[in-house]
């Protein structure tokens, strides 16, 4: 096959993987937005549209630009096939964007070409499967677990688990960027202090927290000095 | 039967299996077709398979991250859903994060499993589920055109000669956690001084202290690869913490 023939065969593919794609991502989210309304049939408690709403709000004010950030940055380097696949089976920084990478430089192959593309599929798709083959077997293996994991002693872990996450994380991203920290840092402790009725409104707290630490960040980085 | 036995019910099981089942399929599906059409364009099957296996071996020990992830957050939301939500979009930052919010949007006081219900349980999963979905309705409606103009536009621009400062994305993600981690250590330590509960406070700053040993030995005895661990490890001593001042008060 001569380069001519090979672009041609390869844009051919390309269309296709996006049909694919498109069908197979689309029926991928309505399963996965249908299971907590059947599991709410089943358990006779649908999800509450209040609840939800006050929920979604506060949670898309962070998370619909960091998802379209995410889209961005990572779909050209990722390709069409590696992008469906990553952007629903998660974790694409922390995982499938190095395990890409990492094929990319064990193949030697080129940023742009075919070759290229097919990798980062390939990649991605094994990545996907192995992380959900451990994760079956792991959560098979949890299963006689049960009786322990329902134990009422460790009750105050799974209580715990939101302070436990937030504090490895705090101390991972203070020490990554400790100019951005110090004043979010300080503001969000006096204003907990001084007003202790904001405690129970964290979840609002963090958007303008994550605006100050964005705002001062940029500020940063606009001198120079990140 | 109380809330837990229901969150990890077998048809609860059987729901979340099912939706991974298709994105298994899914999976297949795309690394069959990608496979053919590398041996079709003239690629070494020896480089095909490398790649498969090296990406195998590669996704190992975070995937066993993950099912940690899988273990903490199944405590309040059951196995099964957790095993969904941390297999598809987000990561476990992400999912704790939503969950959070969403709990305390429903009037609880947090995630925590003596409040949980299954109303909430439910609505938690559907606000976890939208959350995330701008970067896949980005990529269902988008990618295609994006992908079509990045490529012509990569095909007009001359490499830069000199290496240039990276852009304030970089840094963006550094700096949108640093704001999530200040809210939630500022409203724990005036949890403590409003109310004298010091439990919150004291399981993030013992997290904090093992992500900090951690730190130690990935930057100053270059053992990266124990960075896989991190976030998983330095949770579960804070939790188990909680657990053993929990029984000595």
């Amino acid at each position: 096959m001569n380069q001519q023939e090979k672009q041609t065969y390869f844009t051919k593919f390309n269309n296709q993987l996006h049909i694919l794609g498109r069908i197979t991502l689309g029926v991928g989210v309505i399963l996965m937005l249908a299971a907590p309304f059947v599991i709410g049939i089943l358990l006779d408690a649908a999800p509450s549209l209040n609840g939800f709403l006050k929920g979604i709000a506060r949670v898309a004010v962070i998370y619909v630009p960091v998802g379209i950030v995410e889209f961005l940055v990572y779909a050209p380097m990722l390709g069409a096939g590696g992008s469906y696949l990553s952007f629903i089976t998660g974790n694409v920084t922390n995982l499938k964007i190095p395990c890409a990478m990492n094929a990319r430089d064990i193949a030697k192959t080129e940023v742009g070409t075919p070759e290229n593309e097919i990798i980062s599929t390939l990649s991605v798709a094994t990545s996907s499967l192995v992380t959900m083959l451990v994760l079956f077997i792991g959560v098979l293996l949890l299963v006689p677990l049960r009786p322990i994991l329902e134990n009422p002693v460790l009750t105050p872990a799974f209580d715990t688990v939101v302070p436990a996450l937030f504090g490895a994380l705090g101390l991972k991203y203070f020490t990554k960027a400790p100019k951005i920290a110090i004043v979010p840092l300080a503001v969000m402790t006096l204003l907990c202090i001084l007003v202790p009725a904001a405690i129970s409104q964290t979840s609002l707290l963090l958007i303008p927290a994550g605006g100050l630490a964005l705002g001062i960040g940029y500020l940063l980085y606009k001198k120079g000095r990140l | 039967m109380d809330f837990l036995s229901q969150a990890n019910s077998l048809p609860v099981y059987l729901i979340c299996g099912g939706v991974l089942l298709f994105i298994v399929i899914m999976c297949v599906i795309f690394l069959v077709k990608s496979y053919r059409a590398g041996l079709k364009i003239g690629m070494d099957p020896k480089v095909l398979k490398r790649a498969i296996t090296s990406s195998a071996t590669f996704t190992l020990l975070p995937s066993v991250s993950i099912l940690l992830g899988v273990i903490a957050l199944g405590g309040t939301l059951g196995v099964p859903v957790s095993w969904l939500r941390l297999s598809v979009i987000g990561a476990l930052q992400y999912e704790l994060n939503v969950a959070e919010i969403a709990a305390t949007s429903m009037g609880l006081s947090g995630l925590r499993l003596s409040e949980m219900n299954v109303s909430v349980f439910t609505t938690i999963m559907l606000v976890m589920t939208v959350g995330i979905l701008s970067g896949v309705f980005c990529t269902l409606f988008g990618l295609k055109k994006y992908l079509g103009k990045m490529a012509a536009k990569s095909k007009t621009e001359t490499k830069p000669t000199e290496k240039s400062r990276p852009g304030f994305g970089a840094y963006a993600t550094i700096a949108m956690f640093v704001g999530l981690c200040s809210a939630y250590i500022g409203s724990y330590i005036g949890t403590f001084t409003s109310s004298g509960d010091y439990l919150p406070l004291t399981v993030a700053l013992i997290s904090a202290a093992a992500m900090g040993v951690f730190q130690y030995f990935t930057v100053k005895k270059k053992q990266a690869w124990l960075e896989n661990f991190d976030i998983a490890t330095s949770m579960f001593v804070g939790m188990a913490a909680a657990v053993l001042i929990n029984l000595a008060v």
